[in-house]
């Protein structure tokens, strides 16, 4: 019982002592619960609905029009966008946009839907009264709704329904309003042709035929029109660029541990006494873990383009721009191994390395829209998301793989990848150059 | 040889006023630490744990900046020509400072090209410095498989790759069997006599004694005897030998 209690004592006193590894015992879960059911919430919601700005273009300019704008305005999770930098939007430029991922959503109202939406009513009510069926006389109006390729079927669907829900409400409202209209004249007409004829015989009253068939005529409809991207997304693609920025960024953990292994066993000091520049140690190192970058991708690809397939997915397809997409994954790498060198150089033991890396990846691979998309978050995570190196990485590699992206197109995710690879090279490099301070007589 | 005011044409080693006091310490890790080193010289670097013996060979060997003090190697001065003055250096850590998962072939190839050295001569010194250590036979097996020992060998040999003037050498026995120690010691022996030049620091009194010509003892960052093994006993003629001598300079108190 000795020897056990005095093992138990004795863990647990190393335990303590370790107060940064206990730290990350119970901080990382902790984070990676935040960060995760933050970024899930939404999806989780019986709704599915999300906090989001959607263009709206009014074409109509009447009342229906100006209805279905109020209505989307008093939902909570709505923003409608009218106009950009001042200017009115149009459809093409509206279009244009959800295609790009600006904007995932567009709701079209076209002109004269509230004439249209009115003469079916009138046309059903007066077929209700006279027992005829004039359905196809005029022409089915429909509100148009545009959806970015790459936003889910789930989030469509229950974007639609709570459309198509809102114009019910809104049909059910014409109908009354133009029967309320008509009854009065209806039974005007009816006295008037009956007079002198009192009592009235009750087979001679008019009734409305209203079966279950008139019912389901429709007076407008909404429908979701098909995109302009000459390929649609498909799951490969938008898999294949999100797990492979994940992967890429895995790479911190065995970059930062040999980093951290050179440095507990004196091979760093005996690199230092070289007469080589540091920055070569440095840059060798990178060099190495940017091919093995590489390979990861290459892997990845090759899985999409000839594993996939036998198993009955689309062959993946990267796009047209090579170029762009060479320059976009070796930005990802160099990125992701800055992250990995600056942490080396940073923890203190391989353990702190390997736990904060791989915790650290997956909250920036949440928070990044590699998990759930980042137009389904909470709009603070959304916010949070644009610091995200993994969000820089998808979104350009989607952008040239899916919505056939060019270098300019995502010079911006370029940019920042760029920034956060100098950043965490100067931090590295500092640090690299301080090791001096930690040795001991 | 006592440490000249100047260096001459040959010395290979001059560090004058070395000091340097680590952030957020009280006292300095080495106060003044002045040693020059002849060719094919060997200096003995002893002190007790703490005494300062490592932070001298780092900031000698350019691993650490001093707060103040000049070292000069191979007539390079460290501080301005930093590449110059490590060219002719090799260092053997007090770690088996390798990388585990290479082969000692591959270990000893690795620190030859960022020497600058290629092929056949790479190859040719590869084979030399493995056989200096006696580890031919096992030059295609891996660090990580090498006993105690054979490490320790290994970590010498990649100091020997380039062919340095001045071999810095903390502790480069510890923890190795007699065998494998005195094979060490012959060797560093044979490589003075070729005109290589070391600084050695350990805390066996008796490899200082056998191998080194003159012998410094610091402490608390301070040098507090200086000479050959002769000199230091005859000025203290109660003591026996040097590790009698060494007890009587830095006391039996337990150092931290």
């Amino acid at each position: 019982m000795q020897p056990l209690l005095a093992t138990l004592f004795k863990e647990l006193r190393l335990l303590y002592r370790d107060r940064f590894g206990l730290l990350v015992l119970f901080v990382m879960p902790a984070v990676l619960v935040v960060v995760v059911s933050l970024v899930q919430e939404n999806v989780l919601k019986a709704t599915g609905a999300a906090h989001m700005d959607i263009l709206f273009i009014d074409q109509d300019r009447q009342a229906f029009g100006t209805l279905i704008g109020e209505q989307l305005e008093a939902l909570d999770t709505v923003t409608l966008v009218t106009s950009l930098d001042g200017q009115a939007i149009d459809t093409d430029q509206a279009r244009a946009l959800v295609d790009k991922g600006r904007y995932q959503v567009c709701i079209a109202v076209p002109a004269g839907i509230t004439e249209a939406v009115r003469a079916r009513a009138v046309e059903q009510i007066s077929d209700a009264f006279s027992g005829g069926s004039r359905e196809g006389a005029l022409p089915l109006p429909h509100v148009s709704v545009y959806f970015d390729p790459l936003v889910q079927g789930a989030f469509r669907s229950s974007l639609l329904n709570a459309m198509k829900q809102m114009l019910l409400a809104m049909e059910m409202e014409i109908k009354a309003q133009i029967l309320a209209e008509s009854v009065p004249v209806r039974f005007q007409q009816t006295l008037s042709a009956l007079a002198g004829r009192i009592p009235l015989d009750p087979a001679t009253i008019p009734k409305l035929q209203m079966d279950s068939g008139w019912g389901r005529r429709r007076l407008m409809d909404v429908v979701a029109e098909q995109s302009r991207l000459k390929k649609l997304p498909t799951s490969v693609q938008q898999n294949v660029a999100a797990w492979s920025v994940f992967g890429i960024f895995f790479i911190v953990l065995p970059l930062g541990g040999a980093i951290i292994r050179e440095r507990k066993d004196g091979t760093l000091a005996r690199l230092r006494t070289l007469p080589v520049p540091y920055i070569t140690l440095l840059v060798g190192k990178l060099g190495a873990y940017v091919t093995v970058c590489w390979a990861q991708f290459l892997f990845i690809v090759l899985m999409g383009k000839a594993g996939l397939p036998l198993l009955g997915t689309p062959v993946l397809s990267l796009g047209s721009d090579t170029t762009a997409l060479i320059v976009t994954v070796t930005m990802v790498a160099l990125a992701a191994c800055g992250y990995g060198l600056m942490l080396g150089t940073l923890a203190r033991t391989l353990e702190q390395a390997t736990m904060f890396g791989a915790v650290s990846v997956v909250c920036a691979a949440a928070l990044g829209g590699i998990m759930v998309p980042v137009y389904v978050m909470p709009p603070v995570m959304q916010t949070i998301s644009t610091f995200s190196p993994l969000a820089w990485g998808l979104n350009a590699l989607v952008e040239i793989s899916v919505r056939e992206g060019t270098l300019g197109s995502v010079r911006h995710e370029l940019l920042y990848l760029a920034v956060f690879f100098a950043v965490t090279m100067v931090i590295a490099w500092a640090r690299f150059g301080r090791f001096d301070r930690q040795a001991e007589t | 040889m006592t440490h000249p005011e100047v260096p001459s044409l040959t010395t290979i080693l001059w560090a004058e006023g070395l000091t340097k006091t680590y952030p957020h310490a009280r006292t300095p890790a080495l106060s003044s630490f002045s040693l020059s080193v002849g060719p094919g010289e060997i200096v003995g670097l002893l002190g007790p744990n703490g005494a300062g013996k490592t932070t001298a060979i780092s900031l000698m060997t350019g691993l650490l900046a001093p707060d103040s003090g000049k070292v000069t190697i191979c007539g390079a001065d460290l501080s301005k020509h930093p590449r110059k003055a490590q060219q002719c250096i090799g260092l053997v850590p007090q770690h088996i400072a390798l990388y585990p998962s290479l082969t000692a072939a591959e270990n000893l190839s690795y620190f030859g090209r960022m020497y600058r050295i290629n092929g056949r001569e790479l190859k040719a010194r590869v084979n030399a410095c493995l056989k200096i250590v006696g580890l031919s036979n096992s030059a295609h097996g891996r660090i990580e498989t090498f006993s105690g020992g054979m490490k320790r060998r290994a970590n010498l040999a990649v100091a020997l790759l380039h062919q340095p003037r001045l071999l810095f050498l903390d502790e480069p026995t510890a923890g190795v069997d007699p065998q494998s120690r005195n094979m060490i010691l012959d060797r560093l022996s044979e490589l003075s006599r070729s005109g290589v030049s070391m600084l050695y620091t350990t805390h066996y009194i008796e490899e200082a004694e056998k191998i080194c010509s003159r012998i410094a003892v610091i402490d608390e960052g301070r040098t507090i005897a200086h000479g050959s093994p002769g000199e230091l006993t005859h000025a203290h003629p109660d003591c026996n030998d040097l590790g009698q001598l060494f007890l009587r300079l830095t006391g039996k108190d337990l150092r931290d």
